[in-house]
């Protein structure tokens, strides 16, 4: 009972912690709905504002340059009350996904999945966290409530993934592809994740005997497809016009036609290639991006929790148009694996280099675009930092799952040196 | 006085129009009208006007018609045809409304609009470029650069100016170039259009020194097919009395009189000192339909004093303001009006709308557009069409278009933008493919301001895409107001100037550091994540066992025992 008191008690400071926030700083959600840190070309809100703006004058979102995000988000925020007059209902509506979203994070903590697997046990099973604290560090990420008060559209996609991965780590297979497919359909990356969750959806299964791989990965395939393309007929009767919708959101996520600043690594890449090498370089970034899906699925087999959370940082670093709310998701589902940090050798350097891009990236934004003291590799440079700490952090976490997995192997050798060959 | 401190503000026009009818003939008029304005400036206008019949032009019998520009025309299928060369702004608080009403003269820059006969949409584009290149060859100008991001279809803003057949399908196109400079290179082939090529008549004032050299300056093209019917005069109407402007806060203002502003003396002038030359006779080819239109007007009070060279007979018009002048052939023509002191004024009509636009905010991230409609009058609203083109990389966001309206007692209340603005035709960009097209049919109150404002992102481009003076800014059209009065036959045109809207821009000198340190990044992360996975983790013990059996731990190995051996034998030594 005590447990469930705890929860109340962290949800409800969550909420009110935001709604104090809004109603302290009443510019605070455009402030930072305007944000590049925040707010990409993919997630914006205002972006969001005017595809609902043309979209309930009978005009099509699609037909112009400014509005990519899924049909279905029309409708549903079409639902709810002008923002401009009165914005707290959408407020409000934003914080119960984060709400949400921390419940499912603390039901992912709760099943142990991340300390006991089928093929794998932590050594340090002590060293951990429960739910409600981990549920805590993620409402209470200053990445998180930035993200929820600009209002971005990939809190929803964050919601598919963590939906996804909780039913996964409770056995219900059939939910945890629905949830998949519903983040495919809002920003098309999620669908990378198809690999380690039909693992951990595996690894579920206790029926004796186990059922055909090859026909357990076709049912859940064939769940995950007939999901995505039940969302994508809605929107086709939304919309009206299949192929413009499609070129415009999937191809805009695919093609990177829009090269606004943000923390990732793509936009000013693009924006300094040569012509002739564009797609090039654009089939590289994606193949990229989309080989470390192989490599971890081999090597860390036996975790596939573990596998989702690297994919979501390789997703917060190699993505188009990364925000720090893949960041966020990232730092969320992290302290699942507190019991590996013992284990980590570059915390100090990445944490340290992780602030000082935070607090550096928005000042040399400033002295670029507005102060014009600076230009543009400034905050090129502090994005390439942030994607440095970043990677350290990744790789760094990689490297004490591996160690513990060794350890668990060797009982004899925990603690002594180790070294990699 | 001096010419310095008198501005010239010449107007070129030159209406080239097509007869249908085989009737009649061909013929050509010109005609200059000069207009002192306050402070010390100059209207002149120069007007052109040939006339072909329909068949004589398809058969391509060209005597007024200039061959050049007429081919063009038939090459391309251009039903009519608007271009427009306009440089500086027309102050319209001091000068008084638009001349011509607006119709002569386009944005700040280039502008070309047509009707194309075609039968889709592609067609009619590809003939527009190809009209747009040949115009482009023709005036000297950028013309090749209305591509199709700067090409848009105006619904409600433009309508035919002549008389179309029913049978044609008639494509309407538009396109802007803000950028354009405007200069002698455009006024040379303008003068090889006309018949007396600038060696007789009014054009022989066309010194590209001193026109250049006005506040405001537009040349303008018009060609379009009319239908025989009673020619319109071209010569202003004079303002009825009901409209003259007078000077109603003296106490002994009545309604019989009307008291002029006062100015003692106006400045004195002559055509010779403002041009830099004289009127080398009349064209020879002018009027040769025997109808003597005269060449020169003036618009000045009878009562001032103007010497004329001579041989030019005067003949003063009802109005009591306005007098012409019929040229002596082959003999130089000068006005002079010398400095007296004046009681009576041309009275400037009120413009029936001011329009300004500018942009708003700082940085270059995002901005806001601010459109401001004053309408002076107090009794009627005014209804008109806003038309504006943006380019891709500025987006509107059209969900924050806002609307304040000022009364004159300096009030601003928010309204609705839906009580302001009764229709929307908008056509968001696309990128790199089309611009955005905006019109909006607006009505303004009596006596108030409507501020229409909205917010805009500015796109970053690729740093092939920057001109090589990027951080110049880049040029935003002019918009376009049609104003909608029942009473004026003619539509009405008004422009706001063009914006300068600076962008965001990379560094343009290192496209190779950053493909190399973003590089290295992406490497570094994949290579340290790679190479744990890929490697076995072992003690450090073990680590050592398993070094003394690779090569280089076998060469290190050896090496440490061929020091071993050195210092053994040292030892002995001692």
């Amino acid at each position: 009972m005590s447990v469930d008191r705890r929860k109340v008690a962290v949800f409800g400071a969550a909420f009110v912690l935001r709604l104090l926030l809004i109603g302290l700083f009443p510019s605070l959600p455009d402030l930072l709905t305007g944000r590049v840190e925040v707010s990409t070309p993919v997630n914006s809100f205002k972006r969001l504002q005017e595809g609902l703006f043309l979209y309930t004058r009978n005009v099509s979102p699609y037909d112009g340059g400014v509005f990519h995000q899924a049909p279905l988000l029309l409708p549903l925020f079409a639902l709810l009350p002008d923002v401009r007059s009165s914005p707290l209902p959408t407020a409000i509506f934003y914080f119960l996904v984060d709400l949400v979203n921390a419940h499912a994070l603390s039901t992912i903590s709760e099943s142990g999945q991340s300390i006991q697997g089928k093929l794998h046990s932590a050594v340090r099973k002590h060293i951990r966290w429960d739910g409600v604290s981990v549920a805590a560090w993620f409402l209470f990420n200053p990445f998180t409530i930035a993200t929820c008060l600009a209002r971005s559209t990939s809190v929803f996609t964050t919601s598919g993934i963590l939906f996804a991965v909780s039913n996964a780590v409770g056995g219900n297979n059939v939910n945890a592809m629905l949830a998949l497919g519903f983040a495919s359909y809002l920003s098309l990356y999620p669908a990378l994740l198809f690999i380690p969750l039909i693992l951990l959806c595996y690894d579920q299964r206790t029926q004796n005997p186990l059922p055909n791989v090859a026909v357990f990965v076709a049912q859940q395939g064939a769940i995950l497809l007939a999901s995505v393309s039940g969302l994508l007929g809605l929107s086709y009767l939304i919309t009206g016009n299949f192929w413009e919708f499609m070129s415009a959101t999937y191809g805009f996520h695919l093609l990177v036609p829009d090269l606004t600043p943000n923390v990732g690594l793509w936009w000013y890449f693009f924006i300094e290639m040569f012509d002739s090498f564009r797609e090039f370089f654009l089939g590289v970034f994606w193949l990229h991006l989309a080989s470390y899906v192989g490599g971890m699925t081999v090597r860390l087999r036996r975790q596939p929790l573990f596998i989702i959370t690297s994919l979501l940082g390789v997703f917060a670093i190699f993505k188009p148009y990364p925000s720090i709310s893949d960041a966020s998701l990232f730092f969320a589902l992290l302290p699942l694996y507190r019991h590996l940090f013992p284990l980590m050798r570059y915390t100090f350097v990445a944490i340290s280099v992780l602030l000082y891009s935070t607090l550096l990236g928005p000042a040399f934004y400033h002295l670029w675009i507005y102060a014009g003291s600076g230009n543009a590799n400034f905050f090129y440079a502090i994005t390439l930092v942030w994607s440095l700490g970043l990677s350290i952090l990744l790789a760094d976490s990689i490297f004490a799952a591996l160690r513990d997995e060794w350890e668990q192997a060797h009982p004899e050798a925990q603690g002594v040196e180790v070294k990699q060959v | 006085m001096t010419v310095l401190s008198l501005l010239t503000l010449p107007l070129l026009a030159l209406a080239l129009t097509l007869w249908s009818s085989p009737v009649l003939a061909s013929d050509y008029h010109e005609q200059l009208f000069l207009q002192p304005l306050p402070q010390s400036s100059l209207l002149a206008s120069f007007n052109f006007r040939g006339n072909t019949s329909q068949q004589s032009f398809e058969h391509q019998h060209f005597r007024y018609f200039p061959r050049a520009l007429g081919q063009i025309i038939q090459h391309a299928h251009t039903r009519e045809l608007h271009l427009r060369f306009t440089t500086g702004r027309w102050d319209a608080q001091s000068w008084g409304p638009r001349p011509w009403n607006g119709g002569k003269e386009g944005g700040t820059g280039v502008e070309l609009w047509a009707w194309i006969d075609a039968p889709g949409d592609e067609e009619a584009f590809s003939k527009w470029v190809s009209l747009t290149q040949s115009l482009s060859g023709l005036f000297c100008a950028s013309l090749n650069f209305v591509d199709s991001t700067r090409t848009t279809r105006p619904v409600v803003s433009f309508e035919p100016a002549g008389d179309h057949t029913a049978a044609s399908q008639l494509h309407f196109l538009h396109g802007t170039l803000p950028g354009e400079v405007v200069c002698t290179e455009n006024l040379t082939p303008f003068l090889k259009l006309l018949p007396c090529k600038g060696k007789a008549g009014i054009s022989t004032l066309f010194d590209g020194h001193k026109l250049f050299d006005a506040s405001w300056q537009s040349m303008s093209v018009d060609v379009r097919p009319v239908c025989p019917r009673k020619e319109t005069n071209m010569i202003p109407r004079p303002v009825r009395n009901e409209d003259l402007v007078c000077d109603t806060s003296k106490p002994y203002n009545s309604e019989e009189t009307c008291y002029p502003l006062e100015k003692t003396t106006e400045t004195a002038w002559s055509l010779n000192e403002i041009f830099g030359r004289t009127i080398n006779g009349v064209c020879p080819l002018a009027g040769s339909d025997g109808a003597s239109e005269p060449t020169v007007c003036l618009r000045t009070p009878h009562e001032r004093g103007v010497l004329a060279a001579e041989g030019a007979i005067e003949t003063k018009k009802g109005d009591g303001f306005t007098r012409c002048y019929n040229l002596a052939p082959s003999q130089p023509f000068d006005l002079l009006i010398p400095e007296q002191p004046v009681h009576t004024q041309v009275p400037l009509d009120e413009p029936i709308l001011h329009a300004e636009r500018t942009i708003v905010g700082h940085g270059q991230e995002r901005g806001g557009m601010r459109i401001i409609f004053g309408n002076p009058s107090n009794a009627s609203a005014v209804d008109f069409i806003y038309f504006e083109t943006l380019p891709w990389f500025l987006r509107p966001y059209i969900h924050t278009l806002r609307a304040t309206i000022t009364g004159r007692d300096g009030m601003r209340r928010e309204v609705a933008a839906s009580e302001i603005i009764k229709e929307t035709f908008y056509r968001p960009a696309i990128d790199r493919e089309r611009g955005t097209q905006l019109e909006l049919a607006l009505s303004v109150p009596a006596a108030s301001t409507v501020t229409l404002t909205y917010d805009f992102e500015k796109a970053i481009l690729r740093y092939t895409e920057y001109p090589p003076d990027a951080n110049r800014g880049f040029n935003v059209a002019p918009a376009v107001i049609r104003i909608l009065d029942p009473a004026q036959r003619a539509p009405l045109y008004l422009r706001s100037t063009s914006l300068l809207l600076p962008l965001p821009t990379p560094d343009f000198s290192m496209p190779y550091n950053v493909i190399i340190l973003t590089s290295t990044v992406i490497a570094l992360a994949f290579g340290t994540i790679f190479n744990i996975m890929v490697r076995r983790v072992v003690s450090l013990d073990e680590a050592a066992a398993l070094g003394a059996q690779t090569l280089k731990g076998r060469l290190l190995g050896k090496v440490v025992a061929l020091r071993d051996r050195f210092k053994g034998k040292g030892t002995k030594v001692e």
